[in-house]
């Protein structure tokens, strides 16, 4: 057979493929999928809408649809220029706390929750401490607005403590970088240790019996055991930690509170990004949130498929 | 090398409705490089047993001593003690030479070279040299339990325990293990507990067997002993397949009389009964005679009802002509036998076993020639 007459060989068979699959199709699937499509449509519109917006010049903004592409002279990249030139010293300071509050929480959430499920403790001492963990979860941010501010400002003052550090040349706002990482691990402790509790309540107790019986002690069975196989529950806590970390603003208000100051996380910058007395710049404002949006993007990429194995256990 | 020793070892949990009772009073010494199987129905206490042995459980009262050593308050870690799980409780994140190694590093100081000539050497005595570098998912169940007791082995403990180590290996390969597992022990010589449910384990593998009901020691004897001379009721139906016959008799006028038969008893069987009227007669399905005509009064009419036929041999059920009462006999298996033959069944004087109905203990065992008994237990 020549060449042609293989692809046309090909071809047929193709066809005949595509024709009995469009056979066996019922209309209940024909309705399933165009449903399913619309509902996709419906969900992706927002963000195929912000990122067209964030491309278009002012007048293209004003003269066509959200949604609708910007025409050929429409298009700009200046708004991103912008809004990178803006946003990234606040970038720097977001991942200054935000790092290293949700790697510390995790850490901590989770030997704290070793330490609550596997040794053989007494029931009566371990359910107290249980309640109130769970029950820390549940303590909304704006309670513990007053005491927090009244915690950091009047009883501790950080500022001081870290006064060698200012006196190298660091500006003294980033004692407010300091306090978000405290305040965030404590915050996120109770969620990070039920979460990684459910895990280990799920670990074959035989396997961590053995490990006694071979010789290990509680800090050895956790170091060459639970930790090594707790990837999946870290890459779990990791996203929803950093994304709550990264894009909380009552915090930051509280502890930073101007976007002047040279510690300002990027939410407090992009709170006021765009909007002035003459009005919203929405193509500014539309490019700043991608690019915010950026860190918390990437972390959900990197940790994704030990996510997946970490949700489904 | 190490003597085992529990005195009055009692374990009770405390629950909702109450205390429960998981072990209750049992003592028992396992003598160095011993082979004992303890053996019980689901949740009778045996693993609880073991767990108080390896230190997973704690010891509600009693002792637990190893080498005349009271180890009740020794961490799991400190026992020297290693234990072969039915789950095999392999380390999922390490290779086979890590689950093997594993114990080594964290109980001795040895180097690292010298760990991994143990590992390697153990290995090749379990013939799983090959699969060192494989992960325990990617081995079958045969190779993991094989890993499992590797990973015993390669420590050389005081004690091996083992807690239903064979029970999740399809039945081909649980022969072969229980036979490889047997040569092993006898050739490393470490005092091993072994439970199990299974009772041809229980009657193939140990030197002695301990045998467990509702958390109480029911005897502790020779497989053979077990099985020819129970100690009660419960240990002679537990052991056997298809289990002994027992049916309730009164003692009345040197006769046992039952629902559907009397049986004569001869003198030194009515002296063993000692006054007792109340009482169980038992006997083996393979003790059993069938005959064609009746010729003595050891001889019952009955009818065959089912015949399951195994082969060697044919597992024959019988309703006796009179009552409603049914045994079970094992026959030959070339004997041709049907449903609803009519057959003489012959139960042998020497071969029956009489139990106290209340207490359930055993008042007369069938006689055995001695000499037989001691020949087979050499």
């Amino acid at each position: 057979m020549s060449d042609a007459e293989i692809r046309r060989a090909d071809a047929t068979t193709r066809v005949a493929r595509l024709r009995r699959t469009v056979q066996q199709t019922s209309p209940g699937e024909v309705v399933l999928y165009a449903v399913l499509v619309v509902m996709a449509g419906f969900y992706l519109v927002p963000i195929e809408s912000g990122l067209v917006t964030s491309i278009k010049t002012n007048t293209a903004i004003i003269g066509t649809a959200p949604y609708a592409p910007p025409g050929a002279n429409g298009v700009t990249l200046e708004k991103w220029g912008t809004a990178i030139d803006a946003l990234l010293r606040g970038m720097g300071n977001s991942l200054l706390y935000a790092v290293p509050a949700t790697v510390i929480s995790a850490v901590l959430g989770s030997v704290t929750a070793y330490g609550l499920t596997m040794p053989t403790w007494k029931r009566a001492y371990k359910a107290p401490l249980i309640a109130l963990i769970v029950a820390g979860i549940f303590i909304p941010y704006q309670a513990v607005l007053v005491p927090l501010t009244q915690f950091w400002s009047q009883w501790v003052g950080i500022a001081q403590h870290l006064s060698f550090v200012w006196a190298l040349g660091v500006p003294d706002d980033y004692a407010g970088i300091v306090e978000l990482v405290i305040t965030h691990v404590a915050y996120g402790l109770p969620i990070c240790t039920l979460l990684f509790r459910t895990y280990y309540k799920t670990m074959s107790t035989e396997m961590i019996e053995s490990a006694r019986l071979d010789g290990a002690s509680l800090r050895r069975v956790y170091r060459r055991i639970v930790l090594p196989l707790s990837g999946p529950m870290f890459a779990v806590v990791l996203i929803y930690q950093f994304t709550q970390i990264w894009n909380d603003l009552l915090f930051t208000l509280v502890l930073v509170s101007t976007e002047s100051s040279p510690a300002a996380p990027v939410v407090l910058i992009l709170a006021g990004l765009g909007s002035s007395l003459e009005g919203q710049d929405f193509a500014l404002r539309m490019a700043g949130a991608f690019f915010a949006a950026l860190p918390t993007l990437a972390v959900y990429i990197f940790f994704g498929e030990e996510f997946a194995e970490g949700v489904s256990a | 090398m190490a003597t085992l020793e529990l005195d009055s070892v009692r374990k009770t949990f405390q629950d909702d409705s109450g205390e429960i009772v998981a072990v209750d009073d049992v003592s028992t010494a396992i003598d160095d490089g011993e082979f004992l199987v303890v053996v019980g129905p689901s949740g009778c206490g045996k693993s609880t047993m073991l767990r108080m042995v390896a230190g997973l459980e704690s010891i509600t009262s009693g002792t637990v001593s190893l080498n005349n050593r009271v180890i009740n308050d020794v961490k799991s870690q400190d026992r020297d003690i290693a234990m072969v799980f039915q789950s095999y409780a392999l380390y999922p994140h390490m290779s086979v030479r890590g689950n093997m190694s594993f114990g080594l590093e964290e109980s001795t100081d040895l180097p690292d070279d010298q760990i991994a000539e143990m590992v390697s050497e153990t290995a090749e005595l379990l013939g799983i040299s090959n699969l060192l570098e494989r992960r325990p998912t990617d081995l079958s169940g045969g190779q993991q339990q094989r890993v499992a007791l590797g990973r015993a082995i390669v420590r050389d403990p005081e004690v091996f325990l083992m807690d239903e180590p064979l029970s999740n290996l399809d039945a081909k390969l649980r022969a072969q293990m229980r036979t490889e597992l047997q040569r092993l022990q006898e050739d490393l010589g470490v005092t091993t507990v072994y439970v199990t449910h299974d009772q041809t384990e229980a009657m193939t593998m140990g030197d002695r067997i301990a045998i467990l009901n509702d958390g109480r020691l029911q005897q502790v004897a020779t497989p053979l002993e077990c099985y020819h001379e129970p100690a009660n009721q419960f240990v002679a139906g537990f052991l056997g397949e298809p289990s002994m016959n027992f049916f309730d008799v009164r003692f009345e006028r040197g006769v046992l009389v039952g629902d559907a038969f009397e049986y004569p008893l001869g003198p030194e069987v009515r002296e063993a009964l000692d006054g007792t009227t109340d009482l169980v007669l038992g006997i083996r399905p393979e003790d059993i005679e069938l005959a064609e005509t009746a010729s003595n009064d050891h001889d019952f009419a009955t009818t065959v009802d089912v015949v399951e036929p195994m082969g060697d041999e044919n597992t024959v059920h019988l309703k006796f002509d009179e009552g409603v009462e049914t045994m079970i006999a094992t026959a030959d298996g070339f004997t041709r036998i049907s449903a609803g033959d009519d057959v003489v069944a012959r139960i042998p004087a020497e071969s029956i076993h009489v139990f106290d109905r209340e207490t359930g203990e055993a008042l007369r065992n069938r006689s055995l020639d001695s000499k037989t008994l001691s020949a087979a237990l050499e």
